[in-house]
């Protein structure tokens, strides 16, 4: 046992000492260019809701336009290789707004307001980018793991209006952290959210403050339901072909609501590998997580026979009008031709995202 | 009967009955049925609730059997090949229902094809054949896999439990490992219901807003307190046989087998001691196949989430209390590993094998000046006497819920909101356990 013990040890540090040279060789930052605006929602019942998102900007120019923002917005991935991130934030929106990535050390600046009794209020816990200019935010060292990116100011409004995607980083290609046990083939990314549209309606109005008509967020009570953005998923393809099983496939779960979630998954076991971007030192064996608000969680699916796999929210959280009860399929079909955004629907586009296969 | 009869009959019962339980251990067991095969049709009825009410529900009946509410519990052997047939005897407008097990890989086929598994037409005719493999061990939930939010509301909810291959009811084990022997075991289905909903699908209203959810009923087994302490199929609760008393001696482990049945997140806290949680959704928690529990955590607080199951063994110690629980003095005349209370030293390491007392505490007064009954207000299960097994003089009437002069300890939802009936407190997710004195005879269970 001891012996057995031993070479696994050597087995791993070699292989660490590996990706480790791998990784400093080619080490620099990434950057990622988002737009904050607003944009609208149709849900199923048929209301027209006021949403905020981001979009990515790919060519370097903020003016030229890359197609409507999205809640959440685009996944970023941070290549392996790369220490730090640098997001250059536009902020298209009326109001200013920042961004933070809880789990990850940042140099802060925080905002402060000072209010009506002479008291020093934090409105923004990360330096804020105005309306119409650009801010740049920065993470020096940039663990892997799965993460949040939100905004950081006025976050019980701006976070539910849509500010938030999800942010990731591998530990050595395919890996998504130091354990070999999370190599996957494949992976996708699963962000759950909820809006309130009284909320959304007041926002969008300028009703929302001190003073007017909607004074705070105490009667939060949302009414939709998003999958990846999607307010009525049915089936949502993450694309184990049913000649892959044996697959590994990495489901990386965030919750960027208020409410605590319960994925469920029927027919197959999840390996639970983390939470909040933090590798368990043993994965453990469940069908059901308690996803609470702005956790983080990576599982792993290793399907054991073709065919299909339903997963819900147990928690019967389901959009007004909706159809599908929250309930998305894992279909164990024809992987897509093309790494890339699949599945989707609804208004809120953004579907499923599906990463490369390693062989 | 007079104080002095009650004592002594109280010795010679327990004289006796540690007697015959060395013989035949008196064990609870969680109720159900047993076996491979189970017909169940989805059937309506009424749920009871103690503050007089009643609510419109839908849940899983045995062929000829009444709606129950949690389903009936299905108790099946690892290694079985189970099928489950169901049949939809609802209304025309309460749609398909259908059966998913968590945890299980189910082979679906009859009916017609749901979003989820294929489903029941409510045509009461129909059968739709779920089969599974039981290839694990441990404690399972089934529910209807349509339209969950509201039908799972409505009652479609059960249990099951998955015994070891090899399982002796002499010498029980949840998961066949050593880490998870027990002597008790009970079953504890969480729930709540929001009172409206189940008021406008019994006025014909089935497009229901469920995400405006305001529950006002909590259950254990589908019993609101005080019913959660009555006994399993008491005949005025017909759709409800489930209930959810404990009973265990000093020493001995009793699994909790925890079901997560409705949609929101309950803290059960169980006083009296921590347990220690073996097991999530049917795995239990270890480092590597076969290891045990190793991972397994203390804990008195366990929330199990809606869908999910959680397995924790719970033991009543009386360790460190700092006083003896069978009583000081020449009245209270007993031993701990051998040596006498009244003996000049009594204290000695450890526990006593028998009566289970913590023997560092032997011989320690009750550090409390107990007032006279005229200064009492007398509660059911107030015995008369501190000590364990010390049945004390009580007025006329008073202590009939505590025949074996038991220690009760209350088990709830710690979020003490649900420990009420529609605003009546106390109710709701509420039960106890009773700690009684070693040889009561423990029967049946839940």
């Amino acid at each position: 046992m001891m012996k057995k013990t031993l070479k696994i040890s050597t087995y791993l540090v070699v292989l660490v000492g590996v990706v480790a040279a791998v990784a400093m060789g080619a080490a620099e930052a990434a950057e990622f260019r988002l737009r904050a605006e607003a944009f609208t929602i149709t849900m199923p019942d048929g209301e027209a809701v006021a949403m905020w998102g981001f979009v990515l900007d790919t060519d370097g120019d903020f003016a030229t336009a890359e197609g409507a923002a999205t809640s959440p917005g685009p996944v970023l991935e941070v290549p392996v290789g790369d220490t730090a991130l640098t997001i250059v934030l536009k902020n298209n929106l009326t109001t200013p707004i920042s961004l933070v990535i809880p789990g990850q050390i940042a140099a802060m600046s925080p905002v402060f307001s000072v209010d009506d009794q002479g008291r020093s209020r934090v409105r923004s816990f990360a330096h804020e980018t105005a309306p119409g200019a650009e801010g740049t935010y920065t993470w020096d060292n940039f663990k892997a793991g799965t993460f949040l990116y939100q905004s950081g100011t006025h976050p019980a409004v701006q976070v539910q209006m849509g500010l938030y995607g999800a942010v990731i980083k591998n530990t050595a290609q395919f890996q998504a952290y130091s354990d070999a046990a999370t190599l996957y083939n494949w992976q996708a990314v699963l962000v759950l959210s909820e809006v309130d549209p009284l909320l959304h309606a007041a926002v969008a109005a300028d009703d929302y403050g001190p003073g007017k008509g909607m004074t705070s967020t105490v009667d939060y009570a949302p009414k939709y339901f998003l999958y990846n953005g999607d307010p009525d998923p049915q089936v949502m393809n993450i694309g184990a072909s049913a000649a892959a099983v044996g697959n590994k496939i990495l489901v990386r779960l965030l919750n960027a609501g208020l409410e605590s979630r319960v994925p469920l998954l029927n027919g197959l076991y999840m390996k639970q590998l983390s939470e909040d971007g933090n590798l368990l030192p043993y994965p453990r064996q469940q069908y059901s997580l308690i996803l609470t608000a702005g956790k983080t969680m990576d599982v792993m699916l290793e399907p054991k026979a073709a065919g299909v796999v339903s997963f819900h929210d147990r928690r019967g959280y389901a959009s007004a009008g909706s159809a599908g009860a929250g309930q998305i399929l894992l279909t164990e079909g024809a992987p897509p031709t093309s790494p890339g955004f699949v599945g989707g629907g609804g208004g809120g586009g953004g579907g499923c995202f599906i990463s490369t296969l390693v062989d | 009967m007079n104080k002095a009869i009650a004592k002594r009959t109280a010795r010679w019962s327990i004289l006796v009955l540690m007697i015959l339980t060395w013989v035949l251990p008196a064990q609870a067991a969680v109720q159900g049925v047993t076996g491979t095969q189970f017909n169940l049709v989805a059937r309506e009825g009424h749920v009871s609730t103690p503050d007089g009410g009643s609510l419109y529900s839908w849940g899983y009946a045995l062929e000829g059997g009444l709606m129950q509410f949690p389903g009936p519990t299905l108790i099946v052997n690892q290694g079985a090949a189970v099928t489950v047939t169901l049949k939809n005897e609802l209304p025309q407008p309460a749609g398909n229902v259908s059966i998913v097990f968590p945890g299980h890989a189910v082979t679906a086929t009859g009916g017609v094809a749901g979003a989820m598994t294929q489903e029941a037409p409510p045509d009461g005719a129909t059968a739709v054949t779920y089969t599974f493999t039981a290839s694990n061990p441990g404690t399972y939930t089934y529910y209807s896999g349509t339209r969950v939010d509201l039908q799972a509301e409505m009652g479609l909810v059960g249990a099951i439990i998955v015994r070891p291959s090899g399982f002796s009811h002499m010498n029980p084990t949840a998961y066949g490992h050593a880490g998870s022997a027990y002597h008790h075991e009970y079953l504890f289905v969480l729930g709540e219901r929001d009172a409206r909903i189940h008021q406008a699908v019994a006025s014909g209203i089935y497009d229901i807003d469920t995400a405006d959810y305001f529950p006002v009923y909590w259950f254990i087994n589908g019993r609101c307190a005080p019913d959660t302490m009555l006994a399993d199929g008491v005949p005025w609760l017909p759709h409800q046989p489930y209930g959810s008393m404990a009973h265990t001696r000093p020493g001995e482990k009793v699994l909790l087998r925890l079901i997560g049945g409705g949609r929101d997140l309950h803290p059960f806290h169980h006083h009296g001691n921590n347990s220690l949680i073996i097991a999530r959704d049917g795995r239990l928690l270890e480092s590597a196949p076969g290891a045990g529990p190793d991972l397994a955590m203390s804990d008195f607080t366990i929330t199990v989430h809606p869908g999910g199951t959680v397995d924790a063994i719970f033991a009543w110690t009386g360790e460190k209390l700092g006083w003896d629980i069978y009583g000081t003095g020449p009245e209270h005349e007993h031993s701990c590993n051998g040596i006498s209370v009244n003996d000049a030293n009594p204290a000695s390491e450890g526990f006593d094998p028998v009566t289970h007392e913590y023997c560092p505490d032997h011989g320690k007064p009750f550090p409390v000046f107990l007032p006279e009954g005229q200064d009492l207000t007398f509660g059911g299960q107030w015995s008369g006497s501190p000590f364990l097994g010390g049945a004390d003089a009580l007025p006329p009437g008073q202590g009939g819920m505590n025949p074996n002069s038991g220690y009760f300890f209350m088990w709830h939802s710690h979020n003490e909101k649900e420990m009420t009936n529609f605003d009546i407190f106390p109710g709701g997710l509420m039960t106890h356990v009773v700690i009684e004195p070693p040889g009561t005879p423990i029967n049946g269970g839940h």
